[in-house]
């Protein structure tokens, strides 16, 4: 049972740019699209999870808004570890599968990689260390705390839909160690059953590397389909 | 994405859902089946009610699946608790390891198969028909079976009988605050079957005790034999046997 502490959790994201029609259809209504049409690109290393064990992470977050509000839609995750992916579909509906992410300094450069079926399918570089972000680690635990949110879908036993929500949840007790911001670039490739290449680089922002210590509680929903639409 | 084609996506995530829309058929299924002899006092803990034992035999068994509709090429180990509902013989199916996601997710979230993340391998090596698994880098089942040492018979009357038994599973799914969304036992009944081949042998069975893949908490205390088979069959969606929630 939850909440779920991490520590020494470490994220590489690298914002970039996509075409906003895609964008529009990557995301569930009633949630609306950051207009800037910019995606989040993770990869998350997390040594240490009460429950989980030691696992990687990869995946795509895009920036929304729910009724006028700031909101983080998590569109697509990848790991290699069983227990958080079972507990993240059927608990907070985090729309994970099985893949085998990487998130490694790599000499000079900190080097996300992304394997799904035996195939690369993403590949993120991003200079080390290059520049303490505006604002330091009080900055940035204050953003970590923005409300976040997924599409639970889970079926009945006669396949018709019992769950079918968007649920929303907020990290808590965030301790930030570090945050850099630093040049990066993104390589996407297309592949049918993890298609972060759905949403193609328009043009890349920039990468943001950070440590955290967080708690992942249990959420609330957001809106239920079966019964709202 | 519309709301109204939110309601019709079979699975998660929205861009690329996990499992299709079933019934799923499966093509040459290959089971290693070793009945054994076990505790019947852990047999009653390890069953929930209102399941009711029956005996004191238990079965693990590996499955090679190399053609499963919406799910691939993957192999499966299972521990199978033969047990009555109501006075109708069905087993349940207490733990379930597989090493590909779909079968995983959509086993858990349509059925409530207890499938957990597991490297099973079942293959003939030399003369010995040979199962495996590994959990979290360590080997905890093998199992062994002569092979194909009966003569290849036509009549499976007994095997059908097997297959067609009801599975029971438990299924538990939270919801968002943490308290049980979905308690319940499912029956599922394959359909369609169809055995190409059925052998019986002789058969060991080890089980290394794993805390988070606990196949040796029924430890064998005598192996009954093997049963190796190879199928066609289609598992089709459940039906709810009884709901842990309702008042």
């Amino acid at each position: 049972m939850g909440p779920y502490r991490f520590i020494n959790r470490e994220f590489m994201i690298v914002t970039y740019e996509t075409d906003r029609d895609l964008l529009r259809q990557a995301v569930p209504e009633p949630l609306e699209p950051n207009p800037e049409g910019q995606v989040l690109y993770e990869w998350i290393r997390m040594p240490d999870s009460s429950g989980f064990g030691d696992y990687t992470e990869s995946g795509i977050v895009i920036p929304c808004f729910y009724k006028g509000e700031p909101i983080n839609f998590t569109a697509q995750m990848y790991l290699d570890d069983e227990p958080p992916i079972s507990a993240g579909r059927e608990i907070w509906g985090f729309p994970k599968k099985y893949a085998l992410p990487k998130l490694e300094v790599c000499s000079d450069t900190l080097t996300g990689t992304l394997h799904y079926a035996g195939q690369m399918v993403a590949m993120g570089t991003m200079a080390y260390k290059h520049q303490v972000a505006p604002g330091g680690v009080e900055a940035q635990a204050k953003g970590m705390t923005r409300t976040s949110c997924n599409l639970k879908i889970i079926p009945d036993v006669d396949g018709s839909p019992k769950i079918c929500q968007l649920v929303a949840y907020n990290l808590t007790d965030i301790t930030v160690k570090g945050v850099w911001l630093s040049p990066a670039r993104l390589h996407l490739i297309p592949h049918v059953n993890a298609p972060a290449a759905d949403l193609p680089i328009k043009k890349i922002i920039g990468g943001k590397h950070f440590i955290s210590d967080l708690t992942l509680p249990h959420g609330r929903v957001l809106f239920d389909y079966l019964k709202d639409a | 994405m519309k709301k109204s084609d939110v309601k019709a996506l079979p699975s998660m995530p929205l861009q690329s859902p996990t499992y299709p829309r079933g019934p799923y058929r499966f093509f040459n299924r290959q089971y290693l089946v070793i009945s054994y002899k076990t505790d019947p006092a852990l047999i009653r803990e390890a069953l929930p009610e209102p399941l009711e034992p029956a005996g004191d035999t238990v079965a693990v068994q590996w499955l090679d699946l190399p053609d499963g509709e919406g799910f691939g090429a993957y192999s499966a180990a299972a521990q199978i608790i033969p047990c009555t509902f109501k006075g109708e013989p069905c087993n349940f199916v207490s733990q379930m390891y597989v090493d590909n996601t779909p079968p995983l997710a959509g086993g858990r979230e349509i059925w409530g198969y207890p499938m957990k993340y597991g490297k099973a391998v079942l293959a003939v090596n030399a003369d010995t028909l040979t199962g495996t698994l590994h959990y979290a880098t360590q080997s905890v089942a093998t199992g062994t079976m002569v092979y194909k040492h009966d003569a290849f018979r036509t009549d499976h009357s007994k095997e059908l009988e097997l297959l067609s038994r009801t599975q029971v599973t438990l299924k538990l799914i939270p919801d968002i605050d943490g308290t049980p969304a979905i308690a319940q036992l499912v029956a599922i009944k394959f359909s369609d079957i169809k055995v190409h081949g059925a052998w019986t042998g002789r058969a060991r069975l080890e089980l290394i005790p794993s805390v988070n893949c606990p196949l040796a908490d029924l430890p064998v205390r005598e192996v009954i034999g093997g049963l190796q088979m190879v199928t066609d069959m289609t598992l089709p969606y459940g039906k709810v046997i009884h709901d842990y929630l309702a008042k």
